[in-house]
C-alpha cells in the first residue's frame, strides 16, 4: 500500500497565512478547540522617527492620515548605551517591574510587543490596564508593534517547543528585526550612525543566554536598572515575587501555611456546594479574624487565626471549606492589634519560628475559652478556612517603614524592612530596600507581590514615597490613595471641552438662540438658594408662589449639568470615572472642572443660568396636585447660608415676597417631613461633626463643630427628596429597564440580632424591627432621660446594621426591590446634585429624553445611557466611589480632629503639661480587654485599652509609656452577657480600687493627642482616657 | 434510483453482459494465480494518497483519495459530557457496596459514547447503505476492547472516552464521501475512519481525580486519543500503550478458491462472497487481532445468467455435446459449464473464509501491512 500525502509547501497562498490553536474552556463546561487564522502582513510600522521606509508604507485611515510615529529618532543613552536604545521588555520585565515603566524619570521609547501584552492580560488584569494607559500616553512614548502580524516578526512554534520558549523567542526575532530594520532604513543617510540599541529585558536567564548567541542585547530587568540613574530608588520598585521564589525556592522546605486546592478542585467544590465563595473581610478590632458572607447562609461565616486565613487579604475574592464543629468558635471579644503581639518579628528570620507564634496562639486559646458556656450572643459559630483564592484585589498600600525592624546603621546595604500598612486590616509587608535609612519617617507607597507558603507576611516592594509623616500634604495624598481617589488634575482633553467661552459664557440674550430651544422662561421666579456657608458649587434653588386658584406653584432648579457635559466625550467619561466630588476638610476633589462646577453650572444669585426644573402644583396643605419638569433659564435673587436664611425667615419685620416665599417653602416642608415620619421614615444619626476652617490664632478645637440641625436644613432637604422621588417615577415610567434609581434593601432582622439583645439587657428596651416604621416609632422610644445623648447613639448604633443605599438600573430588580427602607418611599434616585454627583448627571438626561426636550441641536441626547449592561458598570462604579468618598471625607475628619487636638496639646504644653481636654463619651462596644467610647463632642470612636482606663487614687498624667507599662499589672472582669468590664490591679481587686464599665454608660473620658507609634503612625491616635 | 436503493447489499452493480462477467470470474478465479482486471496481485492494494488534519477545527481529521477518485474526508470532533449513572447503580451505590462497584459505564465506558454519521452523495442519511455502514465501522470501533490492564487503553475506546466517574468525552465521527460510490465504499471509509482517529487529540487533562475536569489550554500539549510513539522515543509510558490501534475494515472477497482484497467494482460484481472484516491491533505483541466478520450481499447474485450452448435453442446441435459439460465448482460446489455465467446463489467454503482471515491476520499479512501504510501517514 502506498501513501502520498499532498504538498502545501508548493502552495504560494500559504506562506502569509497561518493559524493560531488553542483549547477554550466555556463557563457552560464546554471544551473547544479554537482555531484563527492569521493573516501575515508587511506594512506594520515600526514607529520609529528614525525609519524612512515606514511612513511610505504604513497603512493610511480613510483620510490618507498615517498613525504618528512613536519613537523617538534621539532615545535617551545610558553608560552602556552611547547612542541611545529602545527597549524591548518581555512580559516577565513587566509583571516585575511595571512600577518601573510607569516611572517618569527613565524607561522611554519602548517596544511593547503584541505577543507581550496578550501574555500580560492572561496573567495580571491590572497590569496589562496600567500597561494599556501607558501606551497611550505620549510622553512615555510606549509602541505597541503588531508583531504577530507582521511577517518577518510573526514566529512559528516549534514542535516541542514551550509557549513561554516561543514568546521568548519571538521578542528576540523582534529586537533583531528592528535593528536590521532601522539599519536598511538609514543606510547612506547622515542617521547612519546615531542607530540606537535594541535592548531586550528579560529576566529569564535562559532567554538571556539564546539572546547571547543570537547576538541580540539581552538584560535582566536589575542589570538594566542598574545602570541607570538613581538606580537604588529603582531597584527597590522591582517586584520581589520572582526574586523571592528564586531564593528560597525548595532549599527550604519549611512551609508556613497549606496549599491552595488546585483550581479544578476548587470549582468542582464550589458547583457541588461543599465549597463557598466571597469576600474576605477582616475584623477591624481584632487581624487575626475574618468573616465571610456566603449567599449559601444567612450569617457571615467565620476565618479564625492566620492559618485559617491562609494568606488571604482582606479584600480578596477566597474559596472557603467549613470546618467541623468541633472547632467552632464564637466571635472575639477581645481587641487585637498586629503590632502589640508581633511586635518584635524580624522581618530577615522568619523562618525559624512556626506560623502561628506563641502569643498568637495564647491570644486565640483566650477567646476559645471564652467561647463556651454562652448564651446566644457568645454561642459558638460555624468557622471556616480559606483553601483556596479565586481573585487577589491586592493594591497599592499607603504604610510606613516600621522602625523597629530596621537594622540601625546599615548604610546603603540591601535589608528587609515590614512596612505597616495604614489600613489595619492588611499585615505587614515584607519590603526589601537600599534605602532603609532615608524611608524611615516618610509616608510611602507600596505593593503586595506575592505571598508564598513558606512566608509568614506577604512580600512587597515600594514604589514611591509620599513626602514625611504627618505632614499635611502627604497624609491628604495617603488618604486620597487609601480610598482611590482620582486626584490628579484633569487632563486637556478633557477642558478641550469645556465652553470656549470660560467664565464670560451667559445664557443668550436673544430667545431665538438655540440655547434657548425647548427651555421655558422662568427668569421673573423669585428663586433663590440656600445652602451651607461658603458654598460655591450650587447645585439647586427653589421658589414658591401662589397661584390664582389659592394653591401654591413650588419649583426646584437644579443646575443643567447635562448642557455641559454632552454624553460620551472625554469630560463625560472623566465624570463617570470619578463618580463624585470628593469633600475633605481643606480641599475638594471635583468631579468636574471648576469652571463648570462653581461657575458656570453653580446657580449663582444675579446672574441667568440654565437649569433643570422640577415645577409642582400644591394645595395650600401640601397635597400634590400636579407635577411638570423642564428646561428652563433661572436668575436667583439671592444664595442664602442656612443660617442667614433661618434668620430671615424668622424676622418679622421682613415681608418681602422673597421671605414670604420661603416661609411658605419651610411650612411646606414642615407638612411633607411629617408625611414622611407617618409613612415609616426613619431618622438616622451619623457621628458628623463639620469643621470650619477658621484663623490659625484661635483654639483650633473651635473649628470642630457638630452639624446643627436648622429648619431651613431640613426645607432643602425635604424639597430635595421630593425633587427626587417625582423624578424617580417620572424617570421609571419612560426607561423600565435603564431607569437610574437608588434603592436601601430592607436590611435582614438578624443584622440587628445583637443591639436588640444589647438593649434588652442593659435598657430593658425593645427594638421592633418588623418594618421601618416599626423601628422609626421603636426608636422613638429608646430614650433615657438622664442621658439626652442615648438615643442618638442608639440611631448611629441601628444604622450601622443596615445594609447601604445604593445606585440601581431599574431593570436589575424587581419593582418590589426598588424600595428606600431609610425614606420610605417606594422609588427613590438622586437629581439634585449633578455638580457633585455622576448618577445625577445621568439622571438629568434620562429626564431629558422622558420629557421630550431634543436640545439645542434636536439631537436626542439619551444615547449611551439607554444600554443596561453600560448602565449597570456605571453603577457599580459609582457605588464604590461614593463608598470611598465617605470614607475619605470621615477620615479627613477624623485627621483634623487629631491634628487640631495635637495643637492644642503643643500650645498647651508650653504653659505646662498636656492634660488633654475632658469630655463626655459614650461606651459603644465592650471587649474583653478594652472598650470603643464614642465622643459626641467630635465624631469620633476611640478604643479604649486596659491601660488607659484611670483607676480611682491613680493620677492621669502618665504619658503613654508610662502607661504601657500599667498594662501588665491589670486585670480584668469581663461579663459577655451583662455587656460588663471590670478593670483592676492584679492583686488589688477590691471594688474600691477599680472601675466598672458597661454598655451605653456615659462616661467621663479624657482625650488628647498622641503620637501613636506602630500602625497608625502619623495619624496621630486620638488617647481617650476613662477619668470615671 | 432503484440501482441506488439496491447499492446497500453492494453497490450499483456495473452493466456488464454475462460472457464478460463469465470472462472476469475465470480471470479470477484461476488457480493460486488469479489475473485481476487492473494487474494487481490478489493481496494488492489500489494507490492512494492520505493526509491528516485537513480540517484546523476538528479533534482529528483525514482524507484519502484512491486512484479511481473515490475521495472521503472525516471529521472527528470531541466534547466533554456529564455521565449519567444509572438508577441502578445508584441504588448500589446507595447500599453502601461503595466506590469499587461503581457504576459499569462509568469505569468502562459505554458505546453510545462514539457517534457516527456517514454521508454519501445521493443517499438520505436514513437510507440502508449509511445507517447500516455507520453502524458496521461503529461496532467494530467501540467492540475493540484492550487486553493489557496496564496502559490508558484499558476497554479500548470505550475506556479512553472515560475522564472519571462523573465525566467523559463524546466522539462525533463525521464520514464525508466525496465522490459517487464506485465501489463498495467501506474500506475507503473505515481506512479514512482509522487515519482521522489516529491524528485525534484530546485536550490535556490538568485537574485529578474526580474533580470537574479541567484542561490545559495549549493545544499543543494535548494528547492523542490513540497514543502514539513520542518522537523522543523517551517516554516509556506512551510507548507501552502506543500499540493500541483504532479497527480497520477490509473488504475481502472470494473468487473461486482465492482470495482478493481491496477489490474493485467489477472485481465485487463477480465474487462469490464478499466479507467486511474488522481488525485491530491491541496487544503489545503486534498480534492482529478479528474483531468482526460480516457478509455483504454479492451483487453477482442479482445478475442475467448466461445460457449453456446446451441449452440455448438458437445454437442446438452447433456444437458437441461434451464441450458443455457442467464441472463442479471447487468454491461453491455447485455445478456449472465454464465459460457460461450462473449468479453467485451464496455460500462459501470453511475453508475459503478461514484463509480469508488468516491472510488478513497473519504475520506480515495483508492487515498488518496496510496498518503500517496507515502509521506511516505523518500525522501533524
Amino acid at each position: 500500500m502506498k501513501s502520498l500525502r499532498r504538498d502545501v509547501s508548493s502552495n504560494p497562498q500559504a506562506a502569509n497565512v497561518t493559524s493560531k490553536v488553542f483549547v477554550r474552556s466555556t463557563k457552560s463546561g464546554k471544551v473547544q478547540k479554537i482555531v484563527r487564522e492569521l493573516y501575515l502582513r508587511q506594512d506594520i510600522p515600526c514607529s520609529s522617527k528614525l525609519c524612512s521606509l515606514c511612513p511610505s508604507i504604513a497603512p493610511a485611515d480613510a483620510n490618507g492620515n498615517i498613525a504618528p510615529f512613536v519613537l523617538s529618532d534621539r532615545p535617551a543613552g545610558t553608560k552602556a548605551f552611547p547612542r541611545g536604545h529602545y527597549l524591548v521588555p518581555d512580559t516577565n520585565a513587566l509583571l516585575n517591574g511595571m512600577d518601573l515603566f510607569e516611572h517618569t524619570g527613565a524607561f522611554y521609547d519602548v517596544i511593547i510587543l503584541q505577543t507581550v501584552l496578550e501574555e500580560l492580560r492572561n496573567q495580571s488584569l491590572p497590569l496589562y490596564n496600567r500597561l494599556l494607559s501607558l501606551i497611550k500616553t505620549d510622553e512615555k512614548r510606549f509602541y505597541l508593534f503588531f508583531n504577530e502580524f507582521r511577517m518577518e516578526t510573526h514566529v512559528r512554534r516549534g514542535p516541542e517547543e514551550s509557549i513561554n520558549d516561543r514568546n521568548d523567542r519571538a521578542v528576540r526575532t523582534v529586537a533583531s528585526w528592528y535593528e536590521e530594520h532601522l539599519r536598511a532604513s538609514t543606510k547612506k543617510s547622515k542617521k547612519e550612525k546615531s542607530i540606537p540599541a535594541m535592548v531586550v529585558i528579560t529576566d529569564d536567564k535562559d532567554s538571556i543566554r539564546k539572546a547571547k548567541a543570537e547576538n541580540v542585547t539581552a538584560l535582566s530587568l536589575a542589570d538594566y536598572v542598574a545602570g541607570l540613574e538613581d538606580s537604588e530608588k529603582l531597584l527597590d520598585m522591582i517586584s520581589e515575587a520572582k526574586e523571592a521564589r528564586d531564593t528560597k525556592g525548595s532549599a527550604r522546605g519549611e512551609l508556613f501555611y497549606p496549599e491552595y486546592y488546585s483550581m479544578s478542585k476548587l470549582m468542582t467544590g464550589l458547583r457541588a456546594g461543599n465549597l463557598h465563595q466571597g469576600v474576605f473581610n477582616v475584623s477591624p478590632y481584632n487581624y487575626l479574624e475574618g468573616s465571610i458572607k456566603v449567599p449559601a447562609f444567612d450569617k457571615p461565616l467565620l476565618i479564625l487565626g492566620r492559618d485559617n486565613s491562609n494568606r488571604a487579604i482582606a479584600g480578596d475574592v477566597v474559596v472557603i471549606e467549613l470546618l467541623p464543629k468541633d472547632q467552632w468558635k464564637s466571635p472575639s471579644t477581645k481587641i487585637v492589634e498586629e503590632e502589640t503581639v508581633t511586635k518584635n518579628d524580624n522581618p530577615d528570620t522568619d523562618e525559624t519560628e512556626p506560623m502561628v507564634t506563641d502569643r498568637e496562639r495564647k491570644a486565640l486559646q483566650e477567646e476559645v475559652k471564652q467561647a463556651h458556656g454562652k448564651n446566644s450572643e457568645g454561642k459558638p459559630q460555624p468557622t471556616a478556612k480559606v483553601v483556596g483564592v479565586i481573585k487577589r484585589n491586592w493594591r497599592q498600600y499607603v504604610g510606613h517603614v516600621d522602625s523597629n525592624s530596621t537594622a540601625s546603621h546599615s548604610g546603603r546595604r540591601q535589608q528587609t524592612v515590614f512596612v505597616l500598612p495604614m489600613e489595619k486590616r492588611v499585615p505587614k509587608i515584607r519590603v526589601r530596600t537600599r534605602q532603609a535609612g532615608d524611608l524611615i519617617g516618610q509616608r510611602i507607597l507600596v505593593t503586595i507581590d506575592s505571598w508564598d507558603r513558606d512566608s509568614r507576611y506577604p512580600t512587597g516592594h515600594y514604589v514611591r514615597s509620599l513626602g514625611e509623616l504627618e505632614t499635611k500634604g502627604a497624609e491628604t495624598e495617603a488618604l486620597l490613595l487609601e480610598y482611590d481617589v482620582q486626584y490628579k488634575p484633569f487632563p486637556k482633553s478633557v477642558l478641550d471641552c469645556l465652553p470656549a467661552e470660560g467664565h464670560d459664557w451667559k445664557v443668550p440674550a436673544s430667545k431665538e438662540d438655540k440655547g434657548w430651544n425647548g427651555r421655558r422662561d422662568l427668569r421673573d421666579l423669585l428663586i433663590c438658594s440656600i445652602d451651607p456657608p461658603g458654598c460655591q458649587d450650587i447645585d439647586d434653588a427653589l421658589h414658591a408662589r401662589p397661584l390664582p386658584n389659592g394653591n401654591f406653584e413650588v419649583g426646584v432648579h437644579i443646575a443643567d449639568v447635562s448642557h455641559f457635559v454632552k454624553p460620551n466625550n472625554a469630560m463625560d467619561l472623566e465624570a463617570s470615572v470619578r463618580g463624585t466630588t470628593v469633600y475633605l476638610v481643606d480641599k475638594r476633589i471635583d468631579m468636574l472642572p471648576h469652571l463648570l462646577g462653581t461657575d458656570l453650572c453653580s446657580l449663582k444669585p444675579y446672574v441667568e443660568r440654565y437649569a433643570f426644573s422640577v415645577l409642582w402644583e400644591v394645595t395650600p396643605n401640601a397635597e400634590i396636585v400636579s407635577s411638570n419638569f423642564t428646561k428652563s433659564v433661572i436668575r436667583s435673587r439671592e444664595a442664602f447660608s442656612y443660617e442667614q436664611a433661618q434668620l430671615r425667615i424668622d424676622d418679622p419685620s421682613q415681608t418681602d415676597e422673597l421671605t414670604e416665599s420661603m416661609r411658605n417653602l419651610l411650612r411646606f416642608s414642615k407638612i411633607l417631613r411629617q408625611k414622611r415620619y407617618d409613612a415609616g421614615a426613619l431618622n438616622l444619626a451619623s457621628p458628623e461633626v463639620r469643621i470650619e476652617a477658621g484663623d490659625e490664632a484661635g483654639d483650633p478645637l473651635t473649628d470642630v463643630k457638630t452639624k446643627a440641625m436648622l429648619e431651613t436644613n431640613s426645607l432643602v432637604e425635604e424639597f430635595m427628596l421630593l425633587a427626587n422621588i417625582t423624578v424617580a417615577t417620572k424617570v421609571y415610567g419612560s426607561f423600565s429597564q435603564t431607569a437610574l434609581l437608588r434603592r436601601h434593601a430592607t436590611p435582614p432582622p438578624q443584622n440587628f440580632e445583637d443591639l436588640i439583645n444589647q438593649l434588652s439587657k442593659k435598657r430593658g428596651m425593645e427594638l421592633d424591627v418588623s418594618s421601618s416604621g416599626a423601628l422609626a416609632s421603636s426608636l422613638d422610644r429608646c430614650v433615657d432621660p438622664e442621658n439626652p445623648f442615648f438615643n442618638t447613639l442608639v440611631r448611629i448604633l441601628a444604622t450601622r446594621c443596615m445594609t447601604s443605599a445604593e445606585y440601581f438600573c431599574a431593570g436589575a430588580h424587581a419593582e418590589s426591590e426598588f424600595r428606600h427602607y431609610g425614606l420610605a418611599s417606594p422609588i427613590y434616585t438622586h437629581f439634585t446634585s449633578p455638580i457633585r454627583r455622576y448618577a445625577d448627571l445621568l439622571v438629568h438626561r434620562q429626564l431629558a429624553s422622558a420629557i421630550g426636550y431634543e436640545g439645542e441641536d434636536g439631537h436626542a441626547v439619551i444615547e449611551g445611557v439607554s444600554t443596561r449592561g453600560k448602565l449597570e458598570d456605571i453603577c457599580r462604579n459609582i457605588n464604590f466611589r461614593h463608598r470611598n468618598a465617605q470614607f475619605a471625607g470621615r477620615a479627613s475628619i477624623e485627621y483634623y480632629v487629631g491634628q487640631a487636638l495635637k495643637a492644642r496639646g503643643e500650645k498647651m504644653a508650653a504653659g505646662g503639661i498636656d492634660t488633654g481636654i475632658d469630655e463626655e463619651g459614650y461606651v459603644m462596644r465592650v471587649f474583653e480587654n478594652g472598650v470603643v467610647v464614642f465622643v459626641p463632642r467630635f465624631g469620633i470612636e476611640g478604643v479604649v485599652r486596659l491601660e488607659d482606663f484611670v483607676l480611682p487614687g491613680e493620677s492621669g498624667v502618665y504619658s503613654v509609656s508610662e502607661r504601657r507599662e500599667l498594662a501588665v499589672h491589670r486585670t480584668t472582669d469581663f461579663d459577655s452577657e451583662e455587656y460588663t468590664l471590670r478593670v483592676s490591679e492584679k492583686n488589688h481587686s477590691e471594688k474600691e480600687r477599680s472601675v466598672q464599665v458597661e454598655l451605653f454608660q456615659r462616661v467621663k473620658v479624657n482625650v488628647s493627642s498622641v503620637k501613636e507609634e506602630g500602625r497608625g503612625a502619623g495619624k496621630r491616635r486620638v488617647r481617650v482616657l476613662i477619668t470615671g | 434510483m432503484s440501482n441506488q436503493r439496491q447499492a446497500s447489499s453492494a453497490s450499483q452493480v456495473p452493466h456488464l453482459s454475462p460472457a464478460e462477467l463469465s470472462y472476469l470470474y475465470t480471470s479470477l478465479s484461476l488457480p493460486k494465480t488469479p489475473i485481476r482486471p487492473d494487474g494487481r496481485s490478489p493481496t494488492q492494494f489500489r494507490p492512494l494518497t492520505a493526509e491528516t488534519n485537513i480540517l484546523p477545527g476538528t479533534n482529528g481529521s483525514a482524507r484519502i483519495g484512491f486512484a479511481d477518485g473515490t475521495q472521503a474526508i472525516v471529521g472527528v470532533k470531541a466534547e466533554v459530557e456529564k455521565t449519567i449513572l444509572s438508577n441502578e447503580t445508584l441504588a448500589r451505590n446507595d447500599g453502601g457496596v461503595g466506590g469499587e462497584q461503581e457504576g459499569s459505564a462509568a469505569v468502562g465506558g459505554h458505546g453510545s459514547w462514539v457517534q457516527m454519521s456517514i454521508e454519501i452523495p445521493g443517499f438520505r442519511d436514513d437510507d440502508a447503505l449509511p445507517v447500516f455502514l455507520s453502524e458496521m465501522m461503529r461496532e467494530s470501533l467501540v467492540g475493540a476492547v484492550g487486553t493489557d490492564e496496564t496502559s490508558d487503553m484499558t476497554g479500548g475506546l470505550k475506556g479512553r472516552l472515560v475522564i472519571n466517574k462523573r465525566w467523559h468525552w463524546r466522539l462525533y465521527i463525521d464520514v464525508l464521501l466525496l465522490s459517487q460510490p464506485l465501489a463498495y465504499p467501506l474500506p475507503l471509509l473505515s481506512l479514512t475512519t482509522h487515519l482521522a482517529l489516529l491524528s485525534t487529540k484530546l485536550p490535556k487533562l490538568k485537574s485529578q481525580g474526580e474533580e470537574d475536569p479541567f484542561f490545559d489550554d495549549d493545544w499543543a500539549v494535548a494528547e492523542y486519543l490513540y497514543p502514539r510513539p513520542s518522537l523522543s522515543s523517551g517516554a516509556k509510558s506512551s510507548a507501552r500503550s502506543s500499540f493500541v490501534r483504532p479497527p480497520v475494515t477490509l473488504l475481502v472477497i472470494s473468487v473461486g478458491e482465492n482470495i482478493i482484497f481491496d477489490p474493485n467494482r467489477e472485481e465485487i460484481a463477480v465474487a462469490d462472497a464478499v466479507l467486511a472484516i474488522s481488525i485491530t491491533r491491541d496487544s503489545e505483541a503486534g498480534n492482529l487481532k478479528l474483531l468482526s466478520i460480516r457478509t455483504v450481499d454479492p451483487p453477482s447474485r442479482l445478475t442475467q445468467p448466461g445460457v449453456p450452448n446446451s441449452e440455448n435453442v438458437s445454437m442446438l446441435g452447433a456444437v458437441a455435446p461434451t464441450e458443455d459439460v457442467a464441472v463442479l465448482n471447487p468454491a461453491t460446489g455447485e455445478e456449472e459449464v465454464p465459460g457460461v455465467w450462473r449468479p453467485r446463489r451464496g455460500g462459501v467454503k470453511r475453508s475459503v473464509i478461514a484463509e480469508m482471515v488468516k491472510t488478513a491476520l497473519k504475520k506480515g499479512g495483508v492487515g498488518e501491512e496496510v496498518l503500517e501504510g496507515l502509521e506511516g501517514v505523518e500525522v501533524s
